[in-house]
């Protein structure tokens, strides 16, 4: 990403090359949250082939703080709501890095829109611990 | 435990049919996992967004080593699919399954007709060509020209960008009500609508899907209608699935499975047709 030279501010541009750093970064992310997620599912799903769990097994619904504990008493679910986690975090994680890439160009109508976007990611989190639909 | 391999199974078969089709997993997906599973219709939606966005992370990162997609339309456009998923992961829990099984099924005769005219393109093996999707037109920061300018590059410029932007909105309602990535709608919007080269379309689509369904996906997983015994077979085989079938998708004969799955899915329309009417 090359942005233009702005005359009118003491602060310097984003150089191509640091664009391209930032973008290797994104990549970067995308390429660990993917194989962390498919580690945690692959786990997860061996752990339940090894321990003869159903999928029509009754399943605890989500709840974050026993992810932890379940993963360290190598229970099936907590890999596989670990990795679930992980996937939903990931395309999130690729928004922040874009936010980072247009601050750094100063590009701020994209700054807005990924603020924007996180905003909104924000709002469905919030309205689904408050609203029980 | 067979039921557990069956899934990934069935997760790799529709993965890699998606991948070689150019079709999100979840067209296929919530049939099988409705029909051949006898999940739940919404549990089957929910699975089918995580395995969106499986999906979506895993190719990202392909399309942005290749540039092939634009940054900045996807962000753009994922806005707004973002914000009708967010209504539609809401509005999912409030409308009747069998509304929504006739909603799939009319979705199914959609795609078997795009289908059927050979408008859907391959799938990410065809996405391979650069086409300056990666860098910003001259003049493209904040003292810059309007929003067209900032979303254009030297080889094509956008146009449309407000009635695709409700497109949009549109396109993110039907994935989370639906379950499905949005990509029937994202890429005729962008390729028709806004002028948009089709293999950018496609491209720019896979970046759009996966930030779509985290809205959605959100409200099902906090309200417990991801079912981790599903999801984590099925996500699991839909990776495989995909990503051996996009490797492949260059020495596959598509045209014999484009007709194939006009086949299949208008059979499978039918299906969840009677399901919606209660046949």
């Amino acid at each position: 990403m090359s942005a233009p030279a702005d005359p009118g501010t003491a602060v310097a541009p984003v150089t191509p090359a640091e664009a391209a750093a930032i973008e290797h970064d994104i990549r970067r992310v995308l390429a660990v949250g993917t194989w962390l997620g498919i580690a945690l599912l692959a786990t997860g799903v061996a752990l339940m082939l090894v321990n003869g769990i159903s999928p029509h097994q009754a399943f605890t619904p989500f709840d974050l703080g026993r992810v932890l504990p379940d993963l360290l008493a190598g229970r099936a679910e907590g890999f596989l709501w670990a990795g679930i986690v992980v996937f939903i975090a990931t395309p999130i994680a690729r928004v922040l890095g874009e936010l980072v890439l247009y601050v750094r160009g100063r590009e701020w109508t994209m700054t807005l829109v990924a603020l924007a976007i996180l905003g909104v990611v924000a709002l469905s989190l919030l309205i689904a611990l408050l609203v029980e639909v | 435990m067979i039921t557990g391999l069956l899934l990934l199974v069935s997760g790799a078969f529709a993965g890699a049919f998606g991948a070689l089709l150019g079709l999100g997993g979840g067209v296929l997906l919530v049939p099988l996992l409705t029909l051949g599973f006898e999940r739940p219709l919404r549990e089957s939606v929910a699975v089918a967004l995580v395995c969106v966005i499986v999906t979506s992370s895993a190719a990202s990162g392909a399309h942005l080593q290749r540039r092939t997609a634009n940054l900045r339309l996807g962000l753009l456009l994922a806005l707004f699919t973002a914000l009708g998923s967010l209504v539609g992961g809401l509005v999912s829990f409030l409308v009747p399954e069998r509304l929504l099984a006739g909603l799939f099924a009319l979705l199914l005769v959609y795609v078997c007709v795009t289908m059927a005219r050979g408008f859907l393109p391959r799938g990410r093996g065809s996405a391979t060509a650069g086409v300056g999707g990666g860098e910003p037109p001259p003049g493209a920061g904040w003292s810059a020209g309007s929003l067209v300018a900032l979303l254009s590059t030297p080889d094509y410029r956008v146009r449309r960008v407000g009635p695709a932007s409700g497109a949009s909105v549109g396109s993110g309602l039907l994935s989370a009500l639906l379950g499905v990535g949005g990509g029937v709608i994202n890429v005729p919007t962008m390729h028709v609508l806004m002028g948009v080269p089709l293999r950018v379309a496609t491209a720019t689509s896979n970046l759009v899907v996966g930030v779509t369904a985290i809205a959605s996906a959100i409200i099902y997983l906090v309200n417990g209608a991801i079912d981790p015994y599903v999801a984590g077979p099925t996500a699991l085989g839909v990776f495989a699935g995909a990503t051996v079938g996009a490797r492949n998708a260059h020495r596959v004969d598509v045209r014999v499975l484009r007709g194939l799955f006009v086949v299949v899915l208008g059979w499978t329309a039918l299906q969840m047709a009677r399901r919606a009417i209660g046949a």
